[in-house]
């Protein structure tokens, strides 16, 4: 039983972290059909500007209101990053063939990935220790204070989020972008500020999702991109892909699963089962946990 | 175009026959990684390019013919030409059997299931399921080449081989673009309602496109093992696969375009290894700037001998 809360309380962790990055594919996703390759490795690089922000810019300090600068911080940079590849590497391929986007999208994400080496070097780096290690020992499951800011943080995020999109008027431009571009511009919506905005959200809460990484696993790596980019995708194709509430629950369920898996089974096999469970969801249900079913447009 | 080709061909072929003797050890094993590669790039191709099919696992097979090699030759003792049958088999039945139940999957779903089932090889390979495949090590000591009971052990031997490899691919390709299954992949690629209506068979063909690539990639793979004498799980990673869909989409998914995606991938960065650690970031631009310049990429594949007048060109892609 032990074991089945503990990993309880590190699946959500783990969980909420997929969830954040999650809604950065599935926005972009809903309004362009498009796979963002590139959202991993800006989380990855969101991990990386705390590290610099946090050495160079607030020396080193750790309390509350330098820890908030340093988040502010990387998600702006983040969120400009963001506004920038979409500016060069996606508008111009709105409306060229699908893959010519998905290969833009994979040359963004070598750009950036390899961006961070050449800045940052190819070693391993250790993020700061910017939360105190506090634990709790609740009858033998330990949580840690860490784990307790980002599953706190994390859902104010989503629901602040939730809340936006379906209670503005900019989210109710977004929604209608993501179901149909053309009449939404007729109802006068730009469609090109949406989608920026889209990039800004969605890269800020990857980049926050990026320092809950480097706050929880604390070592770095250039290439972690992918391997994270990878699962939270994952999330987001388990919900139902374009889904934003179906972000926030694939991300919970695979970190969840993962946490069991690598409780349970081994952590070695963990990737081919989290892959063989998206397989078999998408065999017996195409679209997601959350996703509608839609005929594909002729 | 086509009178172009009529001569480039023959120049190709010549030019690779007699190039092993003018280059030296290093280069040498840099020509057979380009044959080597561009037979897995035009094996993608087939399913990618002729068939628009999100594929992005093709390492995988690669990875498996490589290893049924390995493994044959390693742990039963079977020499390398025996076991080229089940290197193209092996693959090809589990092309077959992975893609039946995933080809009627949307594009973009279709590309993740195909990067899952890389990973989970890698995986697989790695955590040395069934104690044969090496585990992270992998599988090294391969016998060298032989054949009518002559010992080829020389590089060259293997560069030969890998050349009637990629003949051979090329061979396949200019006849599946002739024969009924290449019209039947064509036009499912264009518009599959379309194709449906007329009466193709849309699940059976693209199972058998899945098929055909990876039989070649296996092919492939046992060339890729006898270079090396070896085989280790990061050389099928699914960043390979990356590659060689990123190569087909940006050379056009023709031949020529195909091999120049080869040469620039593989060959241009052992001429310029000074800039080995800008190596991708310089692809990454230049990946994005071939798409939007030419969106149907560098030199765009074109479909039997219809005279170019009649092409209407269109703009939505696969």
């Amino acid at each position: 039983m032990d074991i089945f809360l503990q990993q309880l309380a590190n699946g959500l962790t783990i969980g909420s972290m997929f969830a954040l990055v999650a809604l950065g594919y599935t926005m972009v996703y809903g309004v362009m059909r498009l796979i963002n390759f590139a959202h991993g490795d800006m989380v990855a690089a969101s991990a990386f500007v705390g590290l610099t922000i946090y050495t160079q810019v607030m020396g080193q300090a750790t309390s509350l209101g330098a820890v908030i600068v340093i988040f502010l911080l990387a998600a702006l940079t983040m969120a400009v990053v963001g506004v920038i590849l979409e500016r060069v590497a996606y508008r111009p391929l709105r409306e060229a063939p699908r893959l010519s986007a998905v290969v833009s999208a994979l040359g963004a994400s070598l750009v950036i990935q390899n961006g961070i080496m050449l800045i940052w070097g190819p070693r391993m780096r250790i993020f700061p220790e910017l939360v105190p290690q506090v634990y709790w020992d609740l009858g033998g499951v330990v949580i840690s204070l860490i784990q307790v800011i980002i599953l706190a943080l994390s859902l104010i995020l989503m629901v602040t989020l939730y809340l936006f999109v379906e209670k503005t008027r900019m989210g109710a431009a977004i929604r209608a972008s993501s179901i149909d571009q053309d009449a939404a511009r007729l109802m006068g919506i730009n469609v090109n500020n949406v989608i920026a905005l889209i990039f800004i959200i969605g890269s800020s809460l990857g980049a926050v999702g990026g320092l809950f990484i480097g706050l929880y696993y604390r070592g770095i790596t250039f290439n972690m991109g992918w391997q994270y980019g990878l699962y939270a995708f994952i999330a987001a194709i388990l919900g139902g892909i374009g889904n934003i509430p179906g972000a926030m629950l694939g991300g919970m369920l695979l970190g969840l699963f993962n946490a069991f898996i690598a409780g349970y089974v081994s952590s070695t096999w963990a990737d081919a089962f989290t892959f063989i469970l998206l397989i078999l969801i998408l065999i017996v249900r195409p679209t997601g946990i959350l996703g509608e079913r839609v005929a594909e447009k002729v | 175009m086509k009178e172009l080709q009529k001569f480039a061909y023959p120049i190709f072929f010549a030019v690779m026959a007699v190039l092993p003797h003018l280059l030296n050890d290093r280069w040498q094993a840099v020509a057979i990684t380009f044959l080597i590669f561009s037979v897995v790039a035009l094996s993608q191709d087939i399913i990618l390019g002729k068939s628009g099919m999100f594929n992005m696992g093709q390492a995988l097979f690669f990875g498996m013919g490589a290893y049924t090699t390995a493994i044959l030759n390693n742990l039963f003792g079977w020499p390398i030409m025996a076991t080229i049958p089940l290197a193209i088999l092996i693959p090809a039945i589990f092309g077959v059997l992975l893609a039946g139940p995933i080809v009627h999957l949307r594009g973009d779903y279709l590309l993740v299931v195909t990067i899952g089932f890389n990973i989970v090889f890698v995986q697989v390979l790695q955590n040395n399921l069934g104690g044969v495949t090496g585990g992270p090590n992998g599988i090294f000591g391969l016998d060298s080449l032989s054949a009518f009971g002559l010992n080829l052990m020389s590089q060259i031997s293997v560069y030969y081989f890998a050349f009637v490899v990629l003949l051979l691919t090329l061979w396949i390709m200019h006849n599946l673009e002739k024969s009924k299954p290449g019209r039947a992949l064509h036009y499912l690629r264009e518009d599959q309602l379309a194709a449906e209506s007329i009466g193709i068979n849309t699940r059976i063909y693209k199972i058998f496109a899945f098929g055909l690539g990876a039989g070649i990639a296996g092919l492939a793979g046992t060339v890729y093992a006898t270079q090396y004498s070896a085989v280790s799980p990061e050389a099928f990673e699914f960043i390979q696969s990356v590659l060689f869909f990123s190569i087909v989409l940006v050379g056009g998914s023709s031949v020529p375009g195909v091999l120049l995606g080869v040469f620039v991938m593989f060959v241009l960065p052992e001429i310029f290894r000074e800039f080995a650690t800008w190596r991708f970031f310089i692809f990454g631009f230049a990946m994005i700037a071939a798409m939007i310049l030419r969106p149907r990429g560098i030199v765009p594949a074109t479909f039997g001998k219809i005279p170019k007048f009649l092409i209407k060109e269109s703009s939505h892609g696969a």
